[in-house]
């Protein structure tokens, strides 16, 4: 991988990452309650649209990234935002990480750097 | 609807707007090859159709992704999406003419692997005698409960 790959990837993985964690601070809000007013809520509060501004960086640079790779060499390496949410996931909603869920995280991981160090082919 | 039935539903949903917009966007960026940071790479990439089939799929993705979040911890239902790297593959070698390397074949077996304990794990966290939690977003209703 270029460095330029790899800064397309560590970005991504960043903006996912900040999206993700804002849409499932908007949807997550008890308070939120249920139907149109449910969206109502969530439009008028600032998570969601930290979440839409993320996406659509995210959006371009991935553009960008798999234009440069595979498709299915991009995809793969794309799968470390999984291990990369769930560990954010941990820290800011504090969900739980189990013995199976660390194993999960560790097998995801290994399969990207298999990919990642073989390099493109 | 159960809960299983509104996950089977949703991730499938999910899984096929996923595999649409990852084929789109390889599209898209190549229509638009080589990528720069300014404008004019921009407006190649949203002067070909294929950007437009993978914003359709975009807003599709966010809506259904959003009403699982509703009940889904975010990792986990993260994961599940993420099998779509399978089907991802085996359309890129089909329509892109990649090669099948035993490195990638190796990494997603090793990755669906992970993402299958991923996916045990949430099901050990929601037993079955867990208060059963009622879908009400757009999917639920269209889903006809």
């Amino acid at each position: 991988m270029t460095p330029l790959v790899v800064s397309l990837w560590l970005l991504n993985v960043t903006l996912d990452t900040v999206g993700q964690l804002a849409f499932k601070a908007a949807a997550g809000d008890p308070r939120a309650g249920d139907g149109v007013a449910r969206w109502k809520y969530m439009l008028a509060r600032p998570w969601i649209w930290v979440g839409v501004a993320s996406y659509v960086a995210e959006f371009l640079v991935w553009i960008a990234f798999l234009s440069l790779v595979d498709l299915s060499e991009g995809v793969l390496l794309g799968s470390i935002n999984i291990v990369v949410i769930m560990i954010a996931g941990r820290l800011l909603f504090k969900e739980k990480l189990t013995p199976l869920r660390v194993t999960g995280i560790a097998l995801v991981t290994a399969g990207v750097a298999l990919v990642g160090l073989a390099g493109g082919g | 609807m159960s809960r299983a039935r509104f996950y089977a539903i949703g991730f499938t949903v999910l899984v096929l707007f996923d595999t649409l917009v990852q084929l789109s966007f390889k599209y898209a960026g190549n229509h638009a090859f080589p990528p720069e940071a300014n404008w004019a790479w921009i407006v190649r990439v949203f002067g070909h159709p294929w950007i437009y089939v993978a914003v359709i799929g975009y807003v599709g993705n966010f809506f259904t992704w959003m009403t699982l979040l509703k009940h889904a911890p975010i990792g986990p239902a993260f994961a599940v999406t993420h099998l779509e790297v399978v089907s991802v593959m085996l359309f890129s070698v089909w329509l892109f003419g990649e090669p099948l390397t035993w490195p990638r074949v190796l990494g997603a077996t090793v990755i669906v692997a992970g993402i299958v304990c991923l996916a045990f794990a949430e099901s050990d966290a929601h037993p079955e005698h867990d208060a059963p939690t009622e879908a009400k977003g757009a999917l639920g209703v269209a889903a006809g409960d």
